[in-house]
């Protein structure tokens, strides 16, 4: 009789995984997870956050040419600061909270998250402390489900997905360069004197997050779960208001396949009771057994108010898929940009640093013509419950549509991640960095420049609350 | 011939005067039974009593325990319609168990949203929540609030 009710148990659950009772479940359905709360069954107000403290280093490798030969290379110095090859940072640590607000109507959502943490958030724009995430998700509409404020932009995996299970430290160098948009007021093309102001980010990067309202929602055809998003913002970062008329458009599509059964990666991810169900909603939860395939699309123009003032395109597109089943994860991605490439500093040194002339001094570059494409494949394994192996190489090319501009980018990294339990980890990282400007001799100065490009070790430590 | 329907009907009269309430699979000659409680309104609690639910199901398999979870106060959400463990909460009731909501707490939300919650189709009205509790307990039903 027992073995007669487990059978009957374990035929009715996984019916329901696979949707064979009108449920579906389990997926990483970004939009799901970071917008809305589980209908019924969710808090008032749940807090929750994260606290990443990391190491990272290079040989702080000098510049081997160029005007600022021997002094520090930019690409060799530890984030956000940019003034040493090594350093303890505290590179995240925010703290949210969301929920429902008046509990007995789950068709209102909020979520609220701040940074107090040093990065690229915090370092620029005024204050220590920025407000990341402020959303209300209305979910009145069936089929649309609507929410406005700041908040995460549709589009690629990695800057999508919940930073706090990301497998690796960095980023690669597609999302660093291309996605993760730093803001300037000019292109840095006037060569600067000493003493001058110098073309610095006028605000936070954008964090892969806008301010704007944005229609999305999910569905199911078998095992397959759909969503799709469309959301138009400012295109101006995160914490202030636009700089100009224009507005960005980011259009989203994915279709996830979902495999029966959980996935044995143990979560990073804060994961809210309880399962949902009902042909609207999934579980919550970062790692289950899914197959996705997804394709993102953002347009718009960026102002710039001095050196070449004007308005110019910025499009950025991709596709790209992961899977998550038993052991074994995989992604890969493919990213076209146009417009607004971020193209380093002068000479690859510090931002204000002055030459050996000191007649100029470093500027951020901005091409706003430039055209870049990138791509990634990553794996992971899981070794035993507690310990993950990954590998991942990437690629970015940038300035493709010159040949003296063109820069080619391609880090190799191997990574470890050590489970203490569900929700605090231990990641190792080692990059094996390379670049080159592949459209020059192998002797030019820019080439004898990214020559110097140190590979990095990084060690970082994750807790979940 | 008429003496054995005469028999039938004495035993289906006294099956229909064994009282009002439907039982579980298991019927009033369970070999357990069991009320949970749920008032909390913490969204864990819903996962919680579901999860015991499950659990005493499995341990007695659903022909020798009758089971019942009460829903009242806060804890009444778990048996709004739309409640994401909705599927759950179906799944277990196929396996006989009952889910009861209370009507003076359907009452007092009401007033606060302004119209009568949606409740899921697997749950029962009751008139109140912790009478109902009192009246299972008089029936022999143990009482655990998970």
């Amino acid at each position: 009789m027992k073995k007669k009710f487990t059978k009957t148990l374990i035929a009715a659950s996984a019916a329901m995984l696979l949707g064979g009772t009108g449920e579906q479940a389990q997926a990483v359905n970004w939009l799901k997870m970071q917008g809305t709360e589980p209908p019924g069954s969710s808090a008032r107000a749940r807090v929750w956050g994260f606290i990443q403290p990391e190491y990272q280093s290079t040989d702080g490798t000098e510049l081997q040419a160029g005007p600022w030969a021997g002094q520090k290379a930019v690409f060799n110095q530890s984030r956000p600061d940019l003034r040493t090859n090594s350093s303890f940072n505290l590179i995240r640590a925010r703290i949210g909270v969301r929920g429902t607000g008046f509990p007995l109507d789950s068709k209102v959502n909020y979520f609220f998250l701040a940074e107090y943490g040093n990065n690229g958030i915090t370092r620029q724009g005024g204050g220590s402390v920025k407000l990341t995430d402020a959303s209300v998700t209305l979910n009145h509409i069936k089929g649309m489900r609507v929410r406005i404020g700041q908040f995460k932009t549709p589009g690629s995996e990695e800057g999508l997905q919940a930073i706090h299970v990301f497998d690796y430290i960095n980023f690669t160098n597609g999302a660093n360069q291309l996605l993760l948009e730093r803001f300037f007021d000019g292109d840095g093309s006037l060569a600067k004197s000493p003493g001058d102001v110098i073309n610095r980010p006028n605000g936070p990067v954008s964090a892969f997050r806008d301010i704007g309202i944005q229609l999305f929602d999910w569905f199911y055809t078998g095992n397959w779960e759909h969503s799709y998003a469309l959301m138009v913002g400012n295109g101006n970062g995160i914490s202030r208001g636009d700089n100009d008329d224009n507005r960005e458009l980011y259009v989203y599509w994915a279709s996830e396949l979902i495999f029966p059964g959980k996935s044995p990666f143990p979560s990073a991810a804060h994961l809210a009771p309880p399962v949902w169900s009902a042909d609207q909603h999934g579980p919550r939860g970062a790692r289950y057994q899914t197959w996705k395939l997804y394709g993102w699309y953002q347009n718009g123009k960026r102002t710039l108010t001095r050196e070449n003032p004007g308005e110019y395109d910025r499009t950025r597109y991709g596709v790209g898929t992961t899977l998550r089943k038993g052991k074994f994860r995989a992604a890969a991605e493919y990213i076209v940009a146009d417009g607004m490439i971020f193209s380093g500093t002068d000479g690859g040194a510090v931002p204000g640093a002055a030459n050996n002339a000191n007649s100029a001094v470093a500027d951020f570059n901005i091409t706003t013509n430039g055209e870049a494409n990138a791509w990634y494949v990553d794996f992971g394994y899981l070794v035993t419950p507690k310990l993950e192996l990954d590998i991942r190489y990437d690629t970015l090319n940038r300035n493709t549509q010159s040949a003296a501009a063109e820069r080619k980018f391609s880090t190799l990294t191997v990574g470890a991640q050590y489970f203490f339990n569900k929700k605090s980890r231990f990641l190792f990282n080692y990059e094996i960095r390379d670049a080159e400007a592949p459209g020059l001799p192998s002797g030019a100065v820019p080439n004898q420049i990214l020559s110097g490009l140190d590979n990095r070790i990084s060690g970082q430590l994750l807790i979940v609350f | 011939m008429k003496m054995a329907y005469r028999w039938l009907a004495v035993l289906l009269a006294l099956g229909l005067s064994l009282g009002a309430t439907p039982a579980s699979a298991a019927g009033e000659f369970a070999e357990q039974k069991i009320v949970l409680q749920i008032s909390d309104p913490n969204p864990f609690k819903q996962t919680l009593v579901l999860n015991v639910a499950n659990n005493i199901l499995k341990h007695y398999g659903p022909d020798r325990v009758a089971l019942e979870i009460v829903a009242f106060g806060p804890g009444l959400r778990l048996l709004f319609e739309e409640n994401a463990n909705k599927g759950r909460i179906k799944s277990l009731a196929d396996n006989g168990v009952r889910f009861s909501a209370c009507k003076n707490t359907i009452r007092n939300m009401g007033k606060k949203l302004g119209h009568p919650p949606a409740l899921n189709p697997n749950a029962k009205k009751v008139d109140a929540g912790v009478v109902r509790i009192a009246e299972l307990m008089d029936k022999g039903y143990k009482l655990i609030k998970p």
